[in-house]
C-alpha cells in the first residue's frame, strides 16, 4: 500500500489527494511524522503544488457540489487521525456517485466525514461562547483557547463581526497559532507564549462577571450532570467563570 | 452600595426568568460594536445546567406589588437595590466586549409607577444602542400597565419582548397576584404582537423601514403554584403560538421564594412535569401536534413515565408500524425515537437506496424506542404481539435495565428527566 504523506498544510493536503486519487491503488494518506503511518506501507512524500491543490478543489466541486466542499474542509479541520484517509475514501465515492453520494447517509464512508464535518461545525459553534477576552494594558482583548480541533479561522468571521472596531488576539495554545486583528487588518502568526499585562480595570470586570455567574443559578436545582453536559471539564480552564 | 452588591441582588432576584434565548435577529452593520447570531449562542451553564447568554437583571427589585409567589413582592424583607441606565450600559459593554454575553436581558420590578419603571428601562436600552453603539442582543420586558407609547419604543430598540402571564388563569392571577388580571397582561402582548406582523408586513415591501423585535415576544408560565392541569396549561400555549404568534412559552418550575398560605408547600419544585411540558411544547411546534391529540378532559395530565410523543403512540397503535420507506415526514416525525434531524436524514437517505433497520440506527434513530413503532423493507424488530402494555413494559426495562422493575421506577424517571432537562435553550 502507498502512504502519500504532506506537510500538515491543507493545499498540502489536496496535493496529496489528488496523487493519491491518480495513482489508482488503495492508498492512504498521512501527515509527515504522524503516528498512524503504517510500518509496511511504501511512503510517498507529496509535497505542496498550488496547482494539483486547485484542481482537486475544482474536481470535488464539480463531481460533488458547495455542501461536500465544506465537509472536507470541515473533516480536514478535525485533524482526526485517520480524518486524511477517511476523506480520500469519501472523495472516491463522490467521483463515482456524484452529488447524491451526500444524501448516503448510512453509508460509512459518508457517515464518518459528514460526522467528522459536524463534530468541528459544533466546537466552532461551542467557542462562539467560550471564547474569553481580557483587556490587556494597551486596550487590546487576548483570548486563549485549547480547541480540539482546528477552529481558529472558523471563528475569526464571527468575531471580526462583533468586534470590528477593537483590536483582538485570538490564541489557540493547543497549536502555537493566533489570528491576530490590528486597526481592521487580521494576520495569522504562530505564537507560542504571550506576555499578558492586564487592564487596570480587568480585574474589578472578572470579579463582577464570577459573581453574577454563581449568583445565576438556582440552588433548588442544582445539577452537576447537566452542567458537565454542557461545559465538558476540558474546556473549563479557559473559562474565566470556572478559575478558582 | 457597591456596583457588585447591586448586581448580586439584582441578578439574584432575576433569575427565576427561564428566557435564555439569544436566537431570532441577525442585527449587526458597518460601525459600532457587536451583532447577533440568528440561531444564538449560549455563553456558559451555571450550577444548575441552564445557559447563559444575556446579562439577565432586573433594573431594581422595588416593587409596588404584592405577588405570593414573586421573590421581589412588596412586603418580603430583602435587601432592594437599583441600577442606574449608565451603569446597566456599562455593564453590559464591559461583559460584551470580553465575550462573556451575547447581550442584555432586562427586567425589573415596578418602582413608583409602571409608566416610570419602563421609561429608566428605555433609558438603559436607549444609552446602550447609540452612546456605547451596541448591535448585540437585547431583551427586554414589558411592564403591564405601562403606556402604549413606551410599549412601542421598547420593540423598537430590543431584539425580542416579554410579557410574563406567570399564572395560567384569571382565577389564580386574582389568588395571587392581586394587582394583575388577564387583561393587564394580555393587553401589552396582544398590541406587541399587532406590531410585530405590522413591522414585518412592512419590511417585506420596504426593507429599510424600523424592524420591531425582529426576535419577536415570549412569556412565561410558573408551574405547580396553582392547580392548573397540563392540558389547561399545553392549550394556553397553543392558543399563544396561535393567536399571538409567540416564538417560545417558557415553563418555569414553582420554586417556592416566599412563605404564603395561598402556595403549596413543595419539596422540590416539580422539574420532571416542567420537562414533560417542555416536550410537550416542542411537539406542538416541530412535529404539528395539536394539544387535543396530547391530553384530553379525561387524560388532563402528561405522563411522568413516558415522554409525551411515545404515550400518544401507545395510545394509537393503530397506525403503526410505518414503513420507513414509505411513510411521509410527518408520519415519521411521529415514530417515538425520531426526532425532526432523524426524520430529515431518513427522507434524504431513502432518495438513494431503501433503508434497513440497521441504517436506521446509523442515521441517529433511538432504536429501543423506535423499534416498536417502525418496519424498514417491511423487516419488524419489535414484539411479535405488540400490545400497549407490552411495549410499556419493554421500554420501562430499558430505563432500569440492572435492577428489578420498580413499579413507579420514580429514581430512574427523575434521573432521567432531570438529565434531559430542557432548560429553554433553543
Amino acid at each position: 500500500m502507498k502512504t502519500f504523506l504532506y506537510d500538515g498544510c491543507f493545499e498540502g493536503f489536496l496535493t496529496a489527494l489528488s496523487l493519491a486519487l491518480d495513482s489508482g491503488d488503495a492508498c492512504a494518506i498521512s501527515k509527515e511524522n504522524a503516528e498512524e503511518a503504517g510500518l509496511f506501507s511504501e511512503f510517498i512524500n507529496a509535497g505542496t503544488d498550488q496547482q494539483r491543490a486547485a484542481t482537486a478543489r475544482d474536481l470535488i466541486e464539480r463531481r460533488g457540489s458547495a455542501e461536500s466542499w465544506q465537509h472536507i474542509r470541515f473533516a480536514f479541520l478535525s485533524e482526526v487521525p485517520g480524518a486524511e484517509t477517511a476523506i480520500f475514501e469519501y472523495v472516491k465515492l463522490l467521483l463515482e456517485k456524484g452529488p447524491a453520494a451526500d444524501n448516503m447517509l448510512a453509508d460509512d464512508r459518508v457517515k464518518k466525514v459528514h460526522g467528522l464535518s459536524a463534530k468541528v461545525g459544533g466546537e466552532a459553534h461551542r467557542f462562539k461562547g467560550f471564547v474569553r477576552f481580557k483587556e490587556l494594558a494597551d486596550k487590546t482583548l487576548y483570548s486563549k483557547i485549547e480547541p480540539d480541533h482546528n477552529i481558529l479561522a472558523l471563528l475569526v468571521p464571527h468575531f471580526r463581526a462583533r468586534l470590528g472596531t477593537f483590536n483582538w488576539v485570538i490564541h489557540d495554545a493547543r497549536r502555537n497559532n493566533a489570528a491576530l486583528y490590528f486597526n481592521g487588518k487580521l494576520v495569522y502568526a504562530p505564537l507560542a507564549a504571550a506576555l499578558i499585562l492586564e487592564d487596570a480595570k480587568e480585574a474589578e470586570v472578572r470579579k463582577l462577571w464570577k459573581h453574577f455567574f454563581k449568583t445565576a443559578a438556582i440552588a433548588e436545582r442544582v445539577n452537576p450532570k447537566l452542567q458537565r453536559q454542557n461545559v465538558p471539564l476540558k474546556y473549563r480552564k479557559n473559562l474565566t467563570e470556572f478559575d478558582k | 452600595m457597591d456596583l457588585e452588591k447591586k448586581l448580586e441582588i439584582l441578578a439574584d432576584s432575576a433569575k427565576y426568568d427561564a428566557s435564555c434565548a439569544s436566537s431570532g435577529s441577525d442585527r449587526g452593520g458597518a460601525g459600532g460594536t457587536g451583532a447577533a447570531h440568528l440561531s444564538g449562542v449560549c455563553h456558559s451553564w451555571t450550577a444548575d445546567g441552564r445557559c447563559i447568554s444575556l446579562l439577565k437583571i432586573l433594573m431594581t427589585n422595588e416593587c409596588v406589588y404584592d405577588c405570593a409567589y414573586c421573590v421581589n413582592r412588596r412586603t418580603n424583607d430583602t435587601p432592594k437595590a437599583i441600577l442606574t441606565p449608565d451603569e446597566i450600559a456599562g455593564l453590559t459593554f464591559e461583559f460584551y466586549k470580553r465575550n462573556y454575553i451575547e447581550g442584555l436581558f432586562l427586567s425589573s420590578g415596578i418602582t413608583v409607577s409602571p409608566d416610570r419603571t419602563m421609561e429608566l428601562m428605555l433609558e438603559a436600552v436607549r444609552k446602550l444602542r447609540q452612546v456605547f453603539r451596541f448591535n448585540g442582543y437585547v431583551h427586554m420586558k414589558v411592564i403591564p400597565g405601562a403606556d402604549q407609547a413606551l410599549i412601542d419604543q421598547a420593540g423598537l430598540w430590543a431584539d425580542r419582548v416579554s410579557v410574563n402571564i406567570e399564572l395560567p388563569t384569571d382565577k389564580s392571577l386574582r389568588l395571587l397576584a392581586p394587582g394583575k388580571t388577564k387583561e393587564t397582561v394580555l393587553g401589552p402582548m396582544s398590541r406587541l404582537a399587532q406590531k410585530i406582523s405590522a413591522s414585518k408586513d412592512e419590511r417585506r415591501s420596504i426593507k429599510s423601514s424600523p424592524a420591531f423585535a425582529p426576535a419577536g415576544q415570549s412569556t412565561q408560565l410558573i408551574i405547580g403554584a396553582t392547580p392548573e392541569t397540563d392540558r389547561e396549561i399545553i392549550k394556553l400555549s397553543e392558543a399563544l403560538y396561535g393567536k399571538m404568534c409567540l416564538k417560545r412559552v417558557y415553563y418555569s418550575a414553582f420554586v417556592p421564594v416566599t412563605k404564603d398560605s395561598r402556595l403549596p408547600a413543595l419539596l422540590s419544585p416539580p422539574l420532571l412535569r416542567e420537562h414533560r411540558l417542555y416536550q410537550a411544547d416542542w411537539l406542538l411546534r416541530f412535529y404539528g401536534f395539536k394539544a387535543d391529540e396530547l391530553l384530553d378532559e379525561k387524560h388532563p395530565t402528561l405522563d411522568l413515565s413516558f415522554d409525551p410523543k411515545t404515550v400518544w403512540a401507545l395510545n394509537n397503535l393503530h397506525l403503526f408500524p410505518l414503513e420507513v420507506n414509505k411513510a411521509s415526514y410527518e408520519e415519521i416525525l411521529r415514530a417515538p425515537g425520531i426526532g425532526v434531524t432523524s426524520a430529515k436524514r431518513i427522507l434524504r437517505a431513502r432518495r438513494t437506496a431503501p433503508l434497513s433497520l440497521d441504517d436506521l440506527k446509523k442515521l441517529g434513530v433511538v432504536m429501543k424506542r423506535a423499534v416498536y413503532f417502525v418496519t424498514a423493507g417491511g423487516k419488524y424488530g419489535g414484539l411479535k404481539k405488540e400490545t400497549g402494555e407490552a411495549i410499556k413494559i419493554k421500554l420501562l426495562e430499558h430505563k432500569n435495565p440492572n435492577g428489578q422493575l420498580d413499579l413507579f421506577g420514580e429514581k430512574e424517571l427523575v434521573k432521567e428527566g432531570l438529565a434531559g432537562t430542557v432548560t429553554g435553550q433553543l
